[in-house]
């Protein structure tokens, strides 16, 4: 069910921009099944560059309670 | 014609009297009369019973009250007050239905006065007043934080309180400067530039961006929303950030940093919801990203931008309240909102879960939902000016969004692949798959069905927009683009769903910045200053305590001193015992201090006192001359 609209959805788009239905601003727009590499990419890149940033600044629960605690 | 009556004086006043009102059921129901009551001032206002609303920008005046020289208007009522406050009073009233269930007064009367001074502050057409209501607002989430009661939403209120003096004493000083300059009060757009001329403009817009949570000031939101009460909370999530971006809308419309701000913030803040393992955390990270879009709309400053800013901060009002009370009832049924300690809920909880879908849905922005009108209106406004590097900005947000909202924490908190939630959690959940309470539910029902309302039938809303509206938000480019961007998301998430599981962590946000310096500060005052402090003060006492010796006999005093200078000189001449002579003498002569006083005759007595006064004429008449 999933993969059918998948499918369905990258041939409508390249129908779509066949026929000139679809009208947008920007010329990349244009480019042919850009709306699903952008979702697509979009959520891997956010995913993988938060975890990386997570590497940095994910502290245990109770971070600030024990900076607090420990200056006693 | 009558006179108008304010709202917010209303819901204000009104909220007073709930404490004084003995029978619960009638207390309740005079809960909820308060926003209807605002409801029907408004609509009374709209079918022009107080005078015809002229047409934007021009406005309605009244309510005006002198003060020292200037006027003070409470009443400004035109298209985008008007606007603002029918949603207002509407999310007061569906969020008053869920707050039902709280038992105490003192709760309902602080977001009483909330909303109140909220309709205060966009009706108020001059700046005092407008300070004046902030203030009230940046106090009364402090106490619906304070009731929580717990350590932690005492100090995250604390922290809230610290935030809100520091932008409104930038308000203030703006507001001053402002005033200094023109001499007018009135609250109209304020010109806008980079130093010395505009500094006041400057700090008041520093003051409206830390009251909207823009990036990098907006980590008080989600350390402060996600500590309130359940249903502290859902007042929390609408009226402050709202309040401030009606501020930015009527101050400053236009200026393009503003833009830049909104949608940078847009994506930043989605960053840091993927570390999130808080469902209230999480949702307060898409307040701040959604409301990346509102500040962007300003920024742009067409009228579709500010169109768009106007109908998102609405739309937004409503889904998030709707997100807000769905991830709240899990806390307040099983006590938690953290992904680790949860899952499998959707057996227990069905209907929570599907008004809580309409919520996701619209905060996406799935067309047929109420996201989709207002959000398409700020994306296409960046398309219309040209904007590239924006509009990739806004639309990943929307992809973000729509990972998280509607798809990570559904997956966490309701199913996360178990058809049982853990069994601790499992322990306090009824057998039923009624386990919410229903007015939770009710308040959650009218709000999701506005979603959907909304989402279907646009007009009702561009209607009330101030600017004229010919926009049509259902056309196939669109709907198919999202549709299709949205399909994709659920792909990439689907395939990475084990890496945005929740984790029993923190995430460090903007306030570190502010937390660690403040404790640094404190070190600091605690050790060096104060062991400088404790130096000066021994030492002054010290030159005080030898004063008060030497006063008491100055001869005999000076005499010892000069006997311990001498004594200095001596110890390298002299033998030991000498020395120890020396010593002992200067001892007798310590012990005996201040001993006998010398005897003044008459006749000295009175050359002092005659060679006073002359040294006080030399003085005197060197200062007259």
């Amino acid at each position: 069910m999933f993969f059918v609209s998948l499918v369905v959805s990258l041939i409508l788009d390249v129908l779509l921009l066949g026929f000139h239905i679809v009208h947008y601003h920007f010329s990349f727009q244009y480019i042919p099944e850009f709306f699903a590499l952008f979702g697509f990419f979009g959520c891997i890149l956010l995913i993988f560059v938060a975890k990386g940033m997570g590497y940095f600044i994910v502290k245990d629960e109770d971070y600030y309670e024990r900076e607090s605690g420990s200056r006693g | 014609m009558i006179e108008w009556i304010h709202p917010g004086v209303v819901i204000c006043l009104g909220g007073f009297l709930i404490p004084l009102i003995k029978w619960r059921s009638i207390k309740l129901a005079f809960f909820l009369l308060l926003p209807i009551a605002g409801l029907a001032i408004l609509i009374l206002t709209s079918m022009g019973h107080f005078g015809p609303i002229p047409s934007w920008p021009e406005s309605l005046h009244t309510w005006r009250i002198p003060f020292l020289q200037w006027s003070l208007e409470l009443g400004r009522i035109n298209k985008l007050s008007m606007v603002f406050a029918y949603i207002y009073v509407i999310a007061a009233f569906c969020m008053n239905i869920y707050a039902l269930r709280v038992k105490n007064d003192w709760e309902h009367v602080a977001a009483m006065i909330y909303v109140g001074s909220a309709l205060g502050a966009i009706f108020a057409g001059d700046l005092f007043t407008l300070f004046f209501c902030l203030e009230i607002m940046s106090w009364t989430p402090f106490f619906l934080l304070a009731f929580r009661g717990t350590k932690k939403a005492m100090g995250a209120a604390v922290r809230y309180i610290l935030w809100h003096h520091f932008s409104g004493v930038c308000i203030l000083a703006g507001i001053l400067m402002h005033l200094h300059k023109t001499g007018s009060i009135e609250f109209v757009h304020m010109p806008w530039g980079w130093g010395g001329d505009y500094l006041g403009y400057n700090l008041m817009l520093l003051g409206f961006i830390v009251n909207s949570a823009t990036t990098p000031f907006h980590s008080w939101l989600s350390d402060t929303y996600s500590e309130a009460s359940p249903s502290g909370s859902i007042y929390m999530t609408a009226y402050t950030t709202k309040t401030a971006i009606y501020c930015l809308i009527v101050a400053f419309s236009g200026v393009e940093l503003l833009m830049w701000m909104g949608a940078i913030q847009a994506v930043f803040a989605l960053f840091l919801a993927v570390l999130e393992n808080d469902g209230r955390r999480l949702c307060s990270y898409h307040i701040i990203s959604q409301i990346g879009y509102m500040v962007a709309g300003v920024g742009i400053g067409t009228e579709m931008g500010i169109n768009g800013a106007i109908s998102h901060a609405l739309c937004h009002i409503i889904y998030n309240a709707l997100l807000y009370m769905g991830a709240g009832c899990a806390l307040v049924v099983v006590g938690t909102a953290k992904f680790n300690e949860l899952g499998g809920l959707y057996k227990y909880m069905p209907i929570s879960f599907w008004l809580y879908m309409v919520g996701g849905f619209s905060i996406s922005g799935f067309p047929l939902f109420n996201g989709f009108i207002s959000k398409v209106m700020t994306i296409e406004a960046a398309e219309l000016i040209r904007r590239p590097i924006i509009y990739l900005l806004l639309e990943g947000a929307t992809v973000g969004t729509f990972l998280h909202t509607g798809l990570k924490l559904p997956w966490n908190m309701w199913l996360q692949s178990r058809d049982e939630p853990p069994p601790n959690i499992r322990a306090k959940l009824k057998d039923s798959a009624l386990n919410t309470p229903i007015s939770m539910l009710i308040g959650m029902g009218i709000l999701a069905f506005l979603c959907i309302f909304m989402g279907v039938y646009p007009k009702i809303l561009y209607d009330m927009l101030p600017f004229r509206v010919e926009y049509v938000p259902y056309t196939t480019t669109r709907v198919f683009s999202i549709t299709q961007m949205f399909i994709f998301t659920f792909l990439g998430f689907w395939l990475l769903r084990e890496l945005v599981r929740g984790y029993p962590t923190y995430t460090l946000d903007t306030d570190w910045f502010v937390r660690i310096a403040g404790k640094r500060m404190i070190w600091f005052c605690e050790k060096p200053v104060m062991a400088f402090a404790n130096f000066i003060d021994r030492n002054v006492m010290n030159m005080a305590g030898f004063l008060v010796w030497f006063s008491r006999n100055p001869v005999a005093a000076l005499g010892i001193k000069t006997e311990e200078v001498k004594l200095i000189g001596k110890r390298l001449f002299a033998s030991s015992g000498r020395m120890d002579e020396y010593e002992s003498a200067l001892e007798d002569e310590r012990r005996r201090y201040p001993g006998e006083f010398p005897r003044l005759t008459l006749g000295t007595s009175v050359f002092l006192i005659l060679l006073s006064l002359f040294l006080y004429l030399i003085v005197y008449l060197l200062m007259v001359f």
